[in-house]
Order: C-alpha cells, then sequence, then structure tokens
C-alpha cells in the first residue's frame, strides 16, 4: 500500500520553507511532488520601483549567502547598458570576492551535509573555517554578509594589504587541505552514507537544465567562468572538476574539490592584483534603452540577470533573475525515487538548495 | 550541418531559416518573423543546447507581452524572442515546449502566475501562488504601484 509523506515547509532536512510530498511504499520513495513560494517576496516587482542605486542593494538580498555574486550579476547588466567599463582592478577583486564567497558557500554547505550524514564533529570543524572565510570577507569590505562590494562600473572597497589576505587565505588552505578534504574523500562515514544515493543520471541531468556543481557531479563539465569568463577570469587558471557518478558522494567530492580550487584562483588573482582605480572615477554616465544579460556562476551554478531600462528613467522597467536553485530543484524528484526514506534529507540538501534564491 | 558550419548557422539550418544573427551584449538574437517555438525547441533538443530560461515582459499599453527564450550552446548565450500581441487571456497565450524541454516547467509556471500568459497544451499547478489565487497578481503593470522612485 502507498502513503504520502508530506515533507514540509518545515521540516527536519532544512530550516526552510518548501515542501516535497512523497509517495512511498512502504520505506521507498515512489514519487515526490515539490512545493515553492511559502514566502515569495515579488522581488522582480520591487525591483522596478528602485532606482539603480537602491537596486543594488535590493537585489543584493535576493540570497544570504551569494548576495555579492547577486550584484555582480546586476552590476554587470547595469554596465552593459551605460557602457562604463570597470578598470583592471576591480575586476580583480570582483573575483576575489566571488571565490571567498564560494569558499563561504561550500564550507558552510559541507558543514550542513555533514550534520545530515550524523557527523557532528566535522559539522562543528566546518563551521569554524567558515568563521575564517567570513573573518577575510569582513577585512575586506566591512561586512559579514550583504558586502556591498559592487557598484556600476567597479567596486566599493579596494584590498589594501593583498598579503594579509593571501596569509589567510594560504592557512585556510591548509586547514581545508588538513582536514575537510581528508575526511569527505576518504572516511567510511561519507562514503556509506552518500555512495550510490540520490543518483541523476548525466541524461536526466541534461533534460532538467541542471547547473553549477549539481551538473559537474553528474558528469557535465559547464562552468561560466571557464565557458564565458567574466570578471578577471580569463587570466586565471583552474581546473573544474567533475564527477561521472551523479550521486551525493560525486556532488561531496565536487564541492571539495572546488574549495582547493578556489584558494588556487585567489591566490593568483591576489598575487597578480593590478594598481590602479577600483571604479571608474567621476565619469558621468547614463542608461540607454534595451535590455542587457549577464550571466555568473555562483556557488551553486549559473546566475542569469536580464535587466531592461528606459532611456531617462532612473528605475530599470524590468529586472529577471534566474537563479541557480530555481533550475536545480525540480530535479530532486528524481533523485528521491526508488530511495529510502531516510536519505531524502540528505538528498534534497545535496543540491544545496536556497530557498531564499528561489522564493525570491 | 556541415564540418565548416559554425554553431550558429547550424540552428539557422535546422529552423530553415536565412535571417542573420544580430549580436547584443553577451546574446545572439535570432528573430524571424514565422518562428515556431516548438520548432526551436526541437532543434535546440538536436543541437544539445542547454535551455536557461524565458524573461517575459509586459510591453506599454495593450501590446502585449515579450517573451525572451534562452538556451546556452557550448558557452554561446542564445536569445529567441516571440511577442504575443494583447493582453487579454484569449491572445496572451503561447504553446508550451514542457513535453520537449523538461527544464522549462518551473518557469514556464512561473510566468503563468506572474503574468497571466497561459502556454497551450500542459496543465499547471500551482507554483508561487496557492490554489485559487488570482493569475497575474506580481507582474502585470495593471496592478503595479508608482513604478518611479521619487
Amino acid at each position: 500500500m502507498s502513503y504520502k509523506i508530506p515533507m514540509g515547509p518545515y521540516h527536519p532536512a532544512l530550516e526552510e520553507p518548501y515542501k516535497l510530498d512523497l509517495i512511498c511504499e512502504g520505506e521507498t520513495v515512489q514519487d515526490a511532488k515539490l512545493h515553492i513560494g511559502f514566502n515569495f517576496r515579488g522581488i522582480e516587482h520591487l525591483a522596478e520601483t528602485r532606482n539603480y542605486i537602491q537596486v543594488i542593494a535590493l537585489m543584493e538580498r535576493v540570497c544570504g549567502i551569494c548576495s555579492n555574486i547577486h550584484t555582480l550579476t546586476l552590476c554587470q547588466a547595469m554596465e552593459g547598458l551605460t557602457g562604463l567599463t570597470p578598470p583592471p582592478r576591480a575586476l580583480y577583486i570582483r573575483t576575489i570576492m566571488a571565490e571567498l564567497e564560494r569558499l563561504h558557500s561550500h564550507v558552510l554547505w559541507a558543514g550542513i551535509a555533514a550534520k545530515l550524514m550524523g557527523f557532528k564533529t566535522m559539522f562543528m570543524t566546518c563551521f569554524e573555517l567558515r568563521e575564517k572565510v567570513m573573518d577575510v570577507l569582513q577585512a575586506i569590505s566591512g561586512n559579514r554578509v550583504n558586502y556591498s562590494m559592487n557598484r556600476i562600473g567597479g567596486v566599493n572597497r579596494d584590498i589594501d594589504d593583498p598579503n594579509a589576505i593571501l596569509k589567510m587565505v594560504e592557512a585556510l588552505e591548509l586547514e581545508m587541505a588538513r582536514t575537510v578534504i581528508p575526511i569527505f574523500t576518504t572516511s567510511s562515514t561519507a562514503r556509506s552514507r552518500c555512495a550510490g544515493i540520490g543518483v541523476l543520471t548525466t541524461e536526466k541531468a541534461v533534460s532538467c537544465g541542471v547547473v553549477g556543481p549539481v551538473a559537474r557531479a553528474s558528469g557535465l563539465a559547464q562552468d561560466m567562468r571557464r565557458a564565458a569568463p567574466y570578471a578577471a577570469y580569463r587570466e586565471m587558471e583552474f581546473d573544474v572538476p567533475v564527477q561521472p557518478d551523479g550521486d551525493v558522494r560525486a556532488r561531496l567530492l565536487v564541492r571539495a574539490l572546488e574549495i582547493m580550487e578556489s584558494c588556487k584562483i585567489l591566490r593568483q588573482a591576489l598575487a597578480k592584483l593590478p594598481p590602479g582605480e577600483i571604479h571608474t572615477e567621476g565619469e558621468k554616465f547614463s542608461f540607454m534603452t534595451g535590455t542587457a544579460t549577464s550571466r555568473v556562476e555562483a556557488p551553486r551554478g549559473e546566475v542569469m540577470y536580464s535587466v531592461s531600462w528606459k532611456e531617462g528613467s532612473r528605475n530599470p522597467a524590468r529586472v529577471h533573475v534566474r537563479t541557480p536553485t530555481f533550475a536545480v530543484m525540480p530535479a530532486i524528484r528524481w533523485m528521491v525515487v526508488g530511495q529510502r526514506l531516510a536519505d531524502t534529507p540528505l538528498i534534497q540538501a545535496s543540491i544545496d538548495p536556497c530557498y531564499s534564491c528561489t522564493d525570491r | 550541418m556541415t564540418a565548416t558550419m559554425t554553431p550558429l548557422e547550424a540552428i539557422s539550418e535546422k529552423l530553415g531559416t536565412t535571417e542573420p544573427w544580430v549580436e547584443t551584449g553577451s546574446v545572439h538574437w535570432l528573430s524571424p518573423a514565422d518562428l515556431k517555438v516548438r520548432n526551436l525547441a526541437k532543434a535546440m533538443n538536436e543541437l544539445l543546447a542547454r535551455f536557461i530560461t524565458i524573461t517575459a515582459y509586459q510591453l506599454p499599453g495593450e501590446q502585449g507581452f515579450r517573451l525572451e527564450y534562452h538556451w546556452d550552446l557550448d558557452g554561446q548565450l542564445l536569445g529567441f524572442p516571440f511577442l504575443l500581441v494583447g493582453n487579454s487571456p484569449e491572445v496572451a497565450k503561447i504553446e508550451s515546449i514542457y513535453d520537449l524541454c523538461e527544464a522549462v516547467d518551473w518557469i514556464e509556471r512561473e510566468i503563468h502566475e506572474g503574468f497571466g500568459i497561459h502556454f497551450s497544451g500542459r496543465a499547471y499547478e500551482p507554483l508561487l501562488l496557492r490554489q485559487g489565487d488570482t493569475m497575474g497578481v506580481n507582474l502585470r503593470d495593471a496592478v503595479a504601484t508608482s513604478k518611479e522612485t521619487k
């Protein structure tokens, strides 16, 4: 006999509102339906009522983890409409901020995944490391969550002492290489809880149009930093980790390897940080009528902004945001089918879902 | 498709159009007047392009809507605009491609709820709104408040 288990909107997997109706046969999940929109905020509509300065602050609040990525993508689109080109130093600082944010996001996720695996020591280790990343972000921007770094034509704050930041990054890299990476890649707990669980095949990943680490863990080598470089990524050398298995362990491995790649990018960007201005100084600008699109590789995958403007207006005519979780979350349905009910919280967490982004 | 063709030329050939591609910003646009959205989806599937999103815009007055479909082909961002003339539910509609491209499911549902545009040939379940709520309340101008900041 099949029966339905409503998981959510408030549930043990993650403390954010979305609902998964699981149709089970005994302990095995036969089908699932997802429901979102419990905290839908109407930010796209709100953006049409904000001017070009206010809209940056608004879009920074689309996501609590990758707030910097949203302002970066928005500013890149607005630069397309104004013709402003950020100076080289600003592009490097944007790259540094984006990679620090990726580190912050991946380590936070690693901690939550460890908790759901029943590996609470690892949870505490990850959160301690995350604090260190946030210390670096605070040292640069003065803020711990919404950094207010991006502006049209550059960034708001400079990195005065790259060597000091480099030392913090090296300490972080050492700690991650010593603790987080070996435990996630070799521990029997991680393997037994994650291997073969929540598989998303390459074919299904293509069909669902998933992005980011979830796509890369299903054998798809897609990364905007490589495919369509922005900021200073064209000048960075890094690998795009890809795993073929499509299970929770593959998602774990991809993110663990990406932590090391982020550190590699950070070291390069800090070492090569060019001198000069951090934004277009004193240059007047105006918006031209039209639509501009920008794409960025956020920690969870590709973010895309389409921004439309009418000449002479202070406000955007339309801002459309396609967040990575919006693209990835529907695939949960295919990951949980055939799995044990007890594994579904970890499977859901394995996509690193952001409900804030989804209910933007 | 021949070995010397560029990906954009291959798309034009699949769609049977000689219309030129226009690059603005980072997007390659193709907008032949007789393009059918389902033919487009089939061509994109054959070329293994990745669907990204649909962006809907409401045009001034009663002019209707513009829907921009976006796919990614090896890092190239492709855009295909479709015009829906008129705001009423009878004309604000376009064929769904959900059966051809699973990835459009949520964005079609979101646009349906946000703009009241109907994607024909598919069933809807509420995505953002609750059962029985009014369509088109989030993003249609008719219910929007003043758009200019003082």
